[in-house]
Protein backbone atom coordinates (compact mmCIF):
# COMPACT_ATOMS: atom_id res chain seq x y z
CA UNK A 1 0.00 0.00 0.00
CA UNK A 2 1.74 3.43 -1.08
CA UNK A 3 0.54 7.24 0.29
CA UNK A 4 -1.57 7.17 -3.07
CA UNK A 5 -3.64 4.66 -2.30
CA UNK A 6 -4.06 5.67 1.65
CA UNK A 7 -4.95 8.95 0.61
CA UNK A 8 -7.75 7.74 -2.06
CA UNK A 9 -8.59 5.21 0.92
CA UNK A 10 -9.39 8.44 2.81
CA UNK A 11 -11.57 10.30 -0.15
CA UNK A 12 -13.75 7.41 -0.07
CA UNK A 13 -13.93 7.68 4.08
CA UNK A 14 -14.47 11.03 3.45
CA UNK A 15 -17.64 10.75 1.14
CA UNK A 16 -19.09 7.78 3.68
CA UNK A 17 -19.18 10.21 6.29
CA UNK A 18 -20.61 12.91 4.42
CA UNK A 19 -23.32 10.95 3.55
CA UNK A 20 -24.02 9.44 6.83
CA UNK A 21 -24.02 12.15 8.87
CA UNK A 22 -24.62 15.10 6.76
CA UNK A 23 -28.17 15.53 7.52
CA UNK A 24 -28.10 14.85 11.23
CA UNK A 25 -25.38 17.70 11.87
CA UNK A 26 -27.05 20.05 9.35
CA UNK A 27 -30.40 20.03 10.94
CA UNK A 28 -28.98 19.93 14.70
CA UNK A 29 -27.05 23.54 13.44
CA UNK A 30 -29.77 25.03 11.78
CA UNK A 31 -32.18 24.12 15.18
CA UNK A 32 -32.46 27.59 16.77
CA UNK A 33 -31.90 26.00 20.13
CA UNK A 34 -28.59 25.79 18.89
CA UNK A 35 -28.45 29.77 19.76
CA UNK A 36 -30.36 29.00 22.62
CA UNK A 37 -27.34 27.15 23.87
CA UNK A 38 -24.82 28.82 22.84
CA UNK A 39 -25.70 31.81 24.59
CA UNK A 40 -26.86 29.49 28.13
CA UNK A 41 -24.14 28.21 29.86
CA UNK A 42 -25.37 24.55 29.38
CA UNK A 43 -22.97 23.67 26.67
CA UNK A 44 -20.34 23.85 29.60
CA UNK A 45 -16.42 23.44 29.01
CA UNK A 46 -14.53 20.78 30.62
CA UNK A 47 -12.01 22.78 31.51
CA UNK A 48 -14.61 24.94 33.18
CA UNK A 49 -15.69 22.49 35.73
CA UNK A 50 -11.81 22.06 36.45
CA UNK A 51 -11.84 25.80 37.28
CA UNK A 52 -15.11 25.49 39.55
CA UNK A 53 -13.64 22.64 41.72
CA UNK A 54 -10.50 24.80 42.36
CA UNK A 55 -12.77 27.98 43.38
CA UNK A 56 -14.49 25.46 45.69
CA UNK A 57 -10.79 24.50 47.29
CA UNK A 58 -10.02 28.41 47.18
CA UNK A 59 -13.21 29.30 49.36
CA UNK A 60 -11.96 26.30 51.77
CA UNK A 61 -8.28 27.46 51.75
CA UNK A 62 -9.74 31.22 52.55
CA UNK A 63 -11.54 29.85 55.49
CA UNK A 64 -8.96 28.01 56.96
CA UNK A 65 -6.13 30.44 56.40
CA UNK A 66 -8.65 32.90 58.82
CA UNK A 67 -8.91 30.63 61.38
CA UNK A 68 -5.09 29.64 61.74
CA UNK A 69 -4.05 33.52 61.39
CA UNK A 70 -7.16 34.48 64.29
CA UNK A 71 -5.32 31.47 66.36
CA UNK A 72 -1.97 33.01 65.56
CA UNK A 73 -3.29 36.68 66.55
CA UNK A 74 -4.50 34.73 69.82
CA UNK A 75 -0.80 32.86 70.88
CA UNK A 76 1.95 35.51 70.00
CA UNK A 77 3.40 35.43 73.72
CA UNK A 78 6.54 33.21 75.07
CA UNK A 79 4.84 30.83 76.62
CA UNK A 80 3.37 29.63 73.61
CA UNK A 81 6.18 29.82 71.26
CA UNK A 82 6.24 26.80 69.96
CA UNK A 83 2.46 26.57 69.36
CA UNK A 84 2.86 30.09 67.41
CA UNK A 85 5.60 29.02 65.15
CA UNK A 86 3.62 25.61 63.96
CA UNK A 87 0.56 27.59 63.06
CA UNK A 88 2.73 30.26 61.08
CA UNK A 89 4.55 27.61 59.48
CA UNK A 90 1.13 25.58 58.38
CA UNK A 91 -0.32 29.10 57.70
CA UNK A 92 2.65 29.67 55.25
CA UNK A 93 2.16 26.19 53.29
CA UNK A 94 -1.91 27.09 53.72
CA UNK A 95 -1.22 30.47 52.01
CA UNK A 96 0.92 28.80 49.05
CA UNK A 97 -2.14 26.59 48.57
CA UNK A 98 -4.21 29.27 48.30
CA UNK A 99 -2.19 31.27 45.99
CA UNK A 100 -1.18 28.07 43.66
CA UNK A 101 -4.85 27.77 43.12
CA UNK A 102 -5.58 31.34 42.50
CA UNK A 103 -3.08 30.96 39.64
CA UNK A 104 -4.70 28.11 38.54
CA UNK A 105 -7.78 29.82 37.80
CA UNK A 106 -6.25 32.58 36.03
CA UNK A 107 -4.27 30.19 33.87
CA UNK A 108 -7.64 28.50 33.10
CA UNK A 109 -9.06 31.80 31.70
CA UNK A 110 -5.52 32.35 29.41
CA UNK A 111 -6.55 28.56 28.02
CA UNK A 112 -7.34 30.10 24.25
CA UNK A 113 -8.48 27.00 22.23
CA UNK A 114 -7.12 28.93 18.97
CA UNK A 115 -3.44 28.61 19.58
CA UNK A 116 -1.53 25.67 18.21
CA UNK A 117 -2.49 22.12 19.79
CA UNK A 118 1.04 21.09 21.45
CA UNK A 119 0.70 24.47 23.39
CA UNK A 120 -3.23 24.36 24.37
CA UNK A 121 -2.31 20.73 25.34
CA UNK A 122 0.90 21.50 27.23
CA UNK A 123 -1.20 24.18 29.38
CA UNK A 124 -3.97 21.48 29.69
CA UNK A 125 -2.09 19.18 31.14
CA UNK A 126 -0.16 21.38 33.16
CA UNK A 127 -2.92 22.75 34.80
CA UNK A 128 -4.23 19.48 35.39
CA UNK A 129 -0.60 17.74 36.91
CA UNK A 130 -0.20 20.77 38.96
CA UNK A 131 -1.95 19.11 41.67
CA UNK A 132 0.34 16.84 41.88
CA UNK A 133 3.29 19.31 42.31
CA UNK A 134 1.02 21.28 45.35
CA UNK A 135 0.24 18.07 46.74
CA UNK A 136 4.34 17.58 47.09
CA UNK A 137 4.76 20.60 48.67
CA UNK A 138 2.27 20.43 50.87
CA UNK A 139 3.70 17.41 52.81
CA UNK A 140 6.17 19.53 54.37
CA UNK A 141 4.02 20.82 56.09
CA UNK A 142 3.40 17.34 58.16
CA UNK A 143 5.95 17.75 60.84
CA UNK A 144 4.70 21.03 62.19
CA UNK A 145 1.34 19.08 62.91
CA UNK A 146 3.54 17.04 65.80
CA UNK A 147 5.05 20.53 67.57
CA UNK A 148 2.55 22.41 68.10
CA UNK A 149 2.26 21.46 71.86
CA UNK A 150 5.65 21.60 72.49
CA UNK A 151 7.09 23.76 74.93
CA UNK A 152 10.30 24.61 77.42
CA UNK A 153 9.01 23.14 80.51
CA UNK A 154 7.97 19.56 78.54
CA UNK A 155 11.98 19.49 77.08
CA UNK A 156 13.58 20.63 79.74
CA UNK A 157 11.29 17.83 82.38
CA UNK A 158 9.86 15.68 80.90
CA UNK A 159 12.36 12.42 79.26
CA UNK A 160 9.28 11.59 77.03
CA UNK A 161 9.64 14.39 75.15
CA UNK A 162 13.07 13.05 74.15
CA UNK A 163 12.07 9.80 73.61
CA UNK A 164 8.61 10.34 72.16
CA UNK A 165 7.95 13.82 70.69
CA UNK A 166 11.04 14.66 69.33
CA UNK A 167 11.72 11.10 67.17
CA UNK A 168 8.25 11.31 65.72
CA UNK A 169 8.98 14.84 64.89
CA UNK A 170 12.39 13.33 63.27
CA UNK A 171 10.70 11.25 61.64
CA UNK A 172 7.88 12.71 59.88
CA UNK A 173 10.23 15.43 58.79
CA UNK A 174 12.37 12.70 57.35
CA UNK A 175 9.20 11.32 55.32
CA UNK A 176 7.91 14.18 54.41
CA UNK A 177 11.25 15.33 52.97
CA UNK A 178 11.15 11.99 51.26
CA UNK A 179 7.56 12.04 49.68
CA UNK A 180 8.67 15.68 48.38
CA UNK A 181 11.83 14.44 46.78
CA UNK A 182 10.05 11.21 45.21
CA UNK A 183 6.67 12.35 44.07
CA UNK A 184 7.33 12.39 40.89
CA UNK A 185 6.00 11.04 37.90
CA UNK A 186 8.96 8.91 37.66
CA UNK A 187 7.38 6.70 40.22
CA UNK A 188 4.07 6.86 39.17
CA UNK A 189 3.86 2.69 38.93
CA UNK A 190 5.80 2.05 42.53
CA UNK A 191 3.54 0.34 44.73
CA UNK A 192 3.62 2.79 47.20
CA UNK A 193 2.79 5.93 44.96
CA UNK A 194 -0.09 4.15 43.57
CA UNK A 195 -1.22 3.44 47.09
CA UNK A 196 -0.63 6.83 48.12
CA UNK A 197 -2.33 8.43 45.03
CA UNK A 198 -5.18 6.03 44.22
CA UNK A 199 -8.90 7.18 42.91
CA UNK A 200 -10.06 8.45 39.62
CA UNK A 201 -9.03 12.09 40.16
CA UNK A 202 -5.52 10.82 41.25
CA UNK A 203 -5.54 8.75 38.07
CA UNK A 204 -6.71 11.74 35.40
CA UNK A 205 -3.48 14.17 37.38
CA UNK A 206 -1.48 11.28 36.96
CA UNK A 207 -2.69 10.60 33.15
CA UNK A 208 -2.47 14.59 32.47
CA UNK A 209 1.80 14.49 33.86
CA UNK A 210 2.83 11.52 31.35
CA UNK A 211 1.12 13.24 28.78
CA UNK A 212 3.12 16.18 29.95
CA UNK A 213 5.81 13.98 28.69
CA UNK A 214 4.44 12.86 26.01
CA UNK A 215 3.73 16.40 24.56
CA UNK A 216 7.34 17.58 25.56
CA UNK A 217 8.74 14.49 23.93
CA UNK A 218 6.29 15.53 20.66
CA UNK A 219 7.77 18.76 20.31
CA UNK A 220 11.69 17.73 19.90
CA UNK A 221 12.89 17.12 16.31
CA UNK A 222 12.76 13.48 15.18
CA UNK A 223 15.17 11.92 12.76
CA UNK A 224 13.49 9.50 9.92
CA UNK B 1 -36.19 33.20 19.12
CA UNK B 2 -34.71 34.52 15.82
CA UNK B 3 -30.67 34.37 15.47
CA UNK B 4 -29.10 37.92 14.65
CA UNK B 5 -27.25 38.54 11.84
CA UNK B 6 -23.72 37.90 13.92
CA UNK B 7 -25.09 34.48 15.07
CA UNK B 8 -26.70 33.71 11.41
CA UNK B 9 -23.16 34.19 9.68
CA UNK B 10 -21.54 32.21 12.45
CA UNK B 11 -24.31 29.59 11.71
CA UNK B 12 -23.27 29.78 7.77
CA UNK B 13 -19.55 29.50 8.88
CA UNK B 14 -20.39 26.67 10.56
CA UNK B 15 -22.07 24.93 7.57
CA UNK B 16 -19.50 25.78 5.23
CA UNK B 17 -16.96 23.82 7.14
CA UNK B 18 -19.35 21.18 8.62
CA UNK B 19 -17.26 18.54 7.27
CA UNK B 20 -14.01 19.25 9.54
CA UNK B 21 -16.14 18.96 12.46
CA UNK B 22 -17.75 15.76 11.22
CA UNK B 23 -14.18 13.94 10.61
CA UNK B 24 -13.37 15.12 13.71
CA UNK B 25 -15.81 14.28 15.69
CA UNK B 26 -15.64 10.73 14.19
CA UNK B 27 -12.28 10.22 14.44
CA UNK B 28 -11.78 11.58 18.55
CA UNK B 29 -15.07 9.89 19.64
CA UNK B 30 -15.96 6.18 19.02
CA UNK B 31 -19.07 6.50 20.21
CA UNK B 32 -21.92 7.43 18.87
CA UNK B 33 -24.03 9.08 21.70
CA UNK B 34 -20.83 11.31 22.93
CA UNK B 35 -20.25 12.30 19.70
CA UNK B 36 -23.10 14.40 19.73
CA UNK B 37 -21.68 16.37 22.63
CA UNK B 38 -18.64 16.40 20.90
CA UNK B 39 -20.17 18.26 18.17
CA UNK B 40 -22.13 20.64 20.67
CA UNK B 41 -18.75 21.21 22.58
CA UNK B 42 -16.77 22.02 19.29
CA UNK B 43 -19.91 24.11 18.09
CA UNK B 44 -19.54 26.31 21.73
CA UNK B 45 -15.97 26.70 21.58
CA UNK B 46 -16.05 28.29 18.31
CA UNK B 47 -19.03 30.16 18.38
CA UNK B 48 -16.51 31.46 22.44
CA UNK B 49 -13.07 32.05 20.37
CA UNK B 50 -15.10 33.84 17.19
CA UNK B 51 -14.56 37.16 18.85
CA UNK B 52 -10.63 36.13 19.18
CA UNK B 53 -10.06 34.91 15.59
CA UNK B 54 -6.91 36.33 14.67
CA UNK B 55 -6.58 37.39 10.80
CA UNK B 56 -3.35 36.75 10.44
CA UNK B 57 -3.89 33.01 10.07
CA UNK B 58 -6.12 31.66 7.65
CA UNK B 59 -9.79 30.80 8.71
CA UNK B 60 -9.22 27.00 8.50
CA UNK B 61 -6.04 27.33 10.11
CA UNK B 62 -7.86 28.74 13.52
CA UNK B 63 -11.15 26.55 13.05
CA UNK B 64 -8.85 23.59 13.19
CA UNK B 65 -6.77 24.97 15.96
CA UNK B 66 -10.25 25.19 18.20
CA UNK B 67 -12.12 22.10 16.80
CA UNK B 68 -8.65 19.85 17.42
CA UNK B 69 -8.07 20.95 21.04
CA UNK B 70 -12.03 21.03 21.74
CA UNK B 71 -11.70 17.08 20.54
CA UNK B 72 -8.32 16.24 22.41
CA UNK B 73 -9.29 17.49 25.58
CA UNK B 74 -13.07 15.91 25.10
CA UNK B 75 -11.12 12.44 24.53
CA UNK B 76 -9.09 12.74 27.45
CA UNK B 77 -11.67 13.59 29.54
CA UNK B 78 -13.65 10.79 28.73
CA UNK B 79 -12.86 7.87 30.85
CA UNK B 80 -14.62 5.58 28.40
CA UNK B 81 -12.63 6.03 25.40
CA UNK B 82 -12.12 2.75 23.59
CA UNK B 83 -11.48 2.27 20.26
CA UNK B 84 -14.38 0.39 19.11
CA UNK B 85 -14.05 -3.33 17.00
CA UNK B 86 -14.89 -3.15 13.14
CA UNK B 87 -18.21 -4.59 13.59
CA UNK B 88 -19.39 -1.42 15.44
CA UNK B 89 -17.73 1.02 13.07
CA UNK B 90 -19.37 -0.71 10.08
CA UNK B 91 -22.64 1.55 11.83
CA UNK B 92 -20.62 4.79 10.55
CA UNK B 93 -20.07 3.69 7.22
CA UNK B 94 -23.37 2.30 5.74
CA UNK B 95 -23.08 3.62 2.38
CA UNK B 96 -20.20 1.70 0.97
CA UNK B 97 -20.79 0.00 -1.93
CA UNK B 98 -18.59 -3.12 -1.25
CA UNK B 99 -18.17 -5.13 1.59
CA UNK B 100 -14.55 -5.09 1.08
CA UNK B 101 -14.45 -1.76 0.63
CA UNK B 102 -16.78 -1.19 3.67
CA UNK B 103 -13.98 -3.37 5.81
CA UNK B 104 -11.04 -1.54 4.36
CA UNK B 105 -12.99 1.90 5.40
CA UNK B 106 -13.53 0.24 8.89
CA UNK B 107 -9.94 -0.80 9.03
CA UNK B 108 -8.82 3.06 8.15
CA UNK B 109 -10.70 4.25 10.45
CA UNK B 110 -9.32 1.81 13.54
CA UNK B 111 -6.16 2.08 12.58
CA UNK B 112 -6.35 5.90 12.79
CA UNK B 113 -8.26 5.81 15.86
CA UNK B 114 -5.29 3.64 17.35
CA UNK B 115 -3.12 6.60 17.29
CA UNK B 116 -1.93 8.83 19.91
CA UNK B 117 -3.86 12.42 19.78
CA UNK B 118 -1.64 14.94 18.42
CA UNK B 119 -0.53 11.76 15.38
CA UNK B 120 -4.27 11.49 14.95
CA UNK B 121 -4.61 15.23 14.16
CA UNK B 122 -1.71 15.81 12.10
CA UNK B 123 -2.77 12.68 10.07
CA UNK B 124 -5.89 14.18 9.70
CA UNK B 125 -4.49 17.32 8.48
CA UNK B 126 -2.10 15.43 6.31
CA UNK B 127 -5.16 13.86 4.42
CA UNK B 128 -7.03 17.10 4.38
CA UNK B 129 -4.29 17.99 2.04
CA UNK B 130 -2.95 20.68 4.16
CA UNK B 131 0.66 22.16 3.18
CA UNK B 132 3.63 21.39 5.90
CA UNK B 133 3.64 24.82 7.05
CA UNK B 134 -0.14 25.10 7.65
CA UNK B 135 0.28 22.22 9.34
CA UNK B 136 2.62 23.23 11.18
CA UNK B 137 1.00 26.46 12.19
CA UNK B 138 -1.80 24.03 13.79
CA UNK B 139 0.26 21.51 15.21
CA UNK B 140 2.98 24.71 16.91
CA UNK B 141 5.73 21.84 15.53
CA UNK B 142 8.55 22.83 12.59
CA UNK B 143 8.19 21.75 9.13
CA UNK B 144 10.78 19.33 9.21
CA UNK B 145 9.26 17.73 12.52
CA UNK B 146 5.51 17.58 10.51
CA UNK B 147 7.60 15.79 7.88
CA UNK B 148 9.26 12.96 9.68
CA UNK B 149 6.32 12.83 12.16
CA UNK B 150 4.22 12.21 8.87
CA UNK B 151 6.26 9.33 7.39
CA UNK B 152 6.12 7.96 10.84
CA UNK B 153 2.60 8.01 11.08
CA UNK B 154 2.00 6.92 7.80
CA UNK B 155 4.25 3.76 8.45
CA UNK B 156 2.02 2.85 11.16
CA UNK B 157 -1.14 3.48 9.73
CA UNK B 158 -0.15 0.88 6.47
CA UNK B 159 1.44 -1.49 8.66
CA UNK B 160 -2.11 -1.67 11.11
CA UNK B 161 -3.86 -1.66 7.82
CA UNK B 162 -1.90 -4.81 6.34
CA UNK B 163 -2.73 -6.55 9.55
CA UNK B 164 -6.14 -5.34 9.30
CA UNK B 165 -6.76 -7.12 5.95
CA UNK B 166 -5.02 -10.48 6.77
CA UNK B 167 -7.63 -10.57 9.71
CA UNK B 168 -10.75 -10.43 6.90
Amino acid sequence: MDDLELTKLWKQYDQSLERANILNLQSWVLHLQTIELLKTEKAKSRLRSLGNCKKGMIIIGILWVAFLIFLLANSIAVSKLFFALSVAAVLGFSIYSVLAYIWHIVLIDEIDNSESLVEVQKKTATLKASTLNSTRILFLQTPFYSTFFWSWQWMSHDPKFWYIAFPVTLLLTAASIWLYRNIDIRNADKRWFRMLFSGKDWTAVIRAMKYLEEIEEYKKEVEI
Amino acid sequence: MHPTDKEQDFLQLILANKGIILKICQLYCPDKADREDLTQDIIYQLYRSAERYNKDYRFSTWMYRVALNTAISFYRADRRRTTLPLSDLHLTIEEADDPIGAERLAGLQQCIQGLKELDRALILLYFEEKTYQEMAEIMGLSETNVATRLSRIKEKIKRCMQINMKCI
